[in-house]
């Protein structure tokens, strides 16, 4: 019986998750609750469309639930973070921490 | 968006973006001036209340036989009116605030307290207006809980009971809401002024007085509105910011 070699926490991070605008819009969603596209794109410091794109991927992915209405007269887009959105945010935390981790002390740190 | 470089840089990033959407949620001043106003009404309901009443005194009674004075003042109606009337205003205040701003408000569980503490405040104003003023001397049974009115003990639970846990409770909710230590601060200054016995004798007010409870209510109201400014002032440089 061979024991598994520790898998570096670089192997741990989700690419869906990792990009930077992405895990931007989850933190704030997470935090929200519910976000309004706007609020979003100011909060960012995004283009419409850029937003747009990396919202598609993560709705895609399941990680966010986008939500089309009006008010008034205004077309409102709105987001909230699904149940895996936050356990992929909350995974990609622990990772990055993990990696501090072993950067400062040469060693993984434990699972938090 | 500070969400590049070493991994630090990155999770600072994150720690930035959680304290602007924060940021944004909050409205402190909003309840706290409600709750403040609310307060200082109390001393307007407390003085247009105001009766001197003259009792049988208890048996057991040094002066028995002869007839005690007992000073009644307060409407059972005022305070549970008041904090469901400040609690609906809050919640649509955050609402509205939410949709103009574009993120969600984590008012829910302010709102669950308020409607737990609604029932709370109007039980005890139902039990008061069933019973009426209970004569010097006599014990008070109270759901069940049988209370010397004279002792220390009582007298804590009523202050415990009374704008302690109606005001004091909610802010305690809010400042968990809104992630605020400095409202938490702001809770427990609060509380342990309506906890802690105010001597009152510095005011020169006589017990017999109308104006009696404007100290009791005018310290904590002030404190409040004073809170209000403060959180309003605070607010002032983000929405310009955001503007």
């Amino acid at each position: 019986m061979t024991d598994q070699p520790e898998q570096h926490p670089v192997t741990g991070l989700d690419d869906v998750v990792h990009q930077r605008v992405r895990l931007g819009i989850l933190t704030v969603a997470h935090q929200a609750r519910r976000v309004e596209f706007g609020f979003l794109r100011t909060a960012l410091g995004l283009t419409a469309g850029n937003l747009s794109q990396h919202l598609a991927i993560l709705e895609k992915a399941g990680l966010v639930d986008i939500e089309k209405g009006y008010e008034g007269k205004r077309a409102r887009t709105w987001l909230s973070p699904t149940p895996a959105g936050d356990r992929a945010l909350r995974d990609e935390v622990a990772q990055l921490k993990r990696l501090i981790h072993q950067i400062e002390h040469g060693s993984s740190a434990p699972e938090s | 968006m500070p969400l590049q470089g070493t991994p630090h840089e990155v999770l600072a990033g994150l720690g930035e973006l959680t304290r602007k959407v924060r940021a944004a949620q909050r409205g402190t001043w909003f309840p706290l001036l409600l709750l403040g106003v609310l307060m200082l009404g109390g001393i307007l309901v407390s003085r247009f209340t105001f009766q001197v009443l003259t009792v049988p005194c208890p048996a057991t009674a040094p002066a028995a036989g002869v007839g005690c004075t007992v000073v009644k003042q307060g409407s059972p109606l005022y305070w549970p009116i008041g904090i469901a009337l400040a609690y609906a205003a809050t919640a649509f205040f955050y609402i509205r605030r939410s949709r103009n701003r574009g993120v969600g408000t984590p008012v829910r569980p302010y709102i669950l307290t308020g409607i737990a503490l609604l029932g709370v405040v109007a039980a005890t104003s139902f039990w008061s207006t069933r019973h009426g003023i209970p004569r010097p001397g006599e014990p008070l049974d109270f759901w069940g809980l049988h209370l010397d009115p004279s002792s220390e003990m009582t007298r804590f639970l009523e202050r415990l009971v009374g704008n302690a846990t109606a005001v004091g409770l909610p802010l305690l909710v809010l400042s968990w809401v809104e992630r605020s230590r400095v409202l938490l601060l702001l809770t427990a200054v609060y509380v342990a002024i309506e906890l802690v016995p105010l001597p009152t004798g510095w005011s020169g007010i006589p017990f017999t007085s109308p104006w009696f409870f404007l100290p009791r209510y005018a310290v904590p109201g002030v404190l409040l509105l004073l809170g209000a400014l403060g959180f309003g002032l605070a607010e002032l440089p983000r929405r310009r910011n955001a503007s």
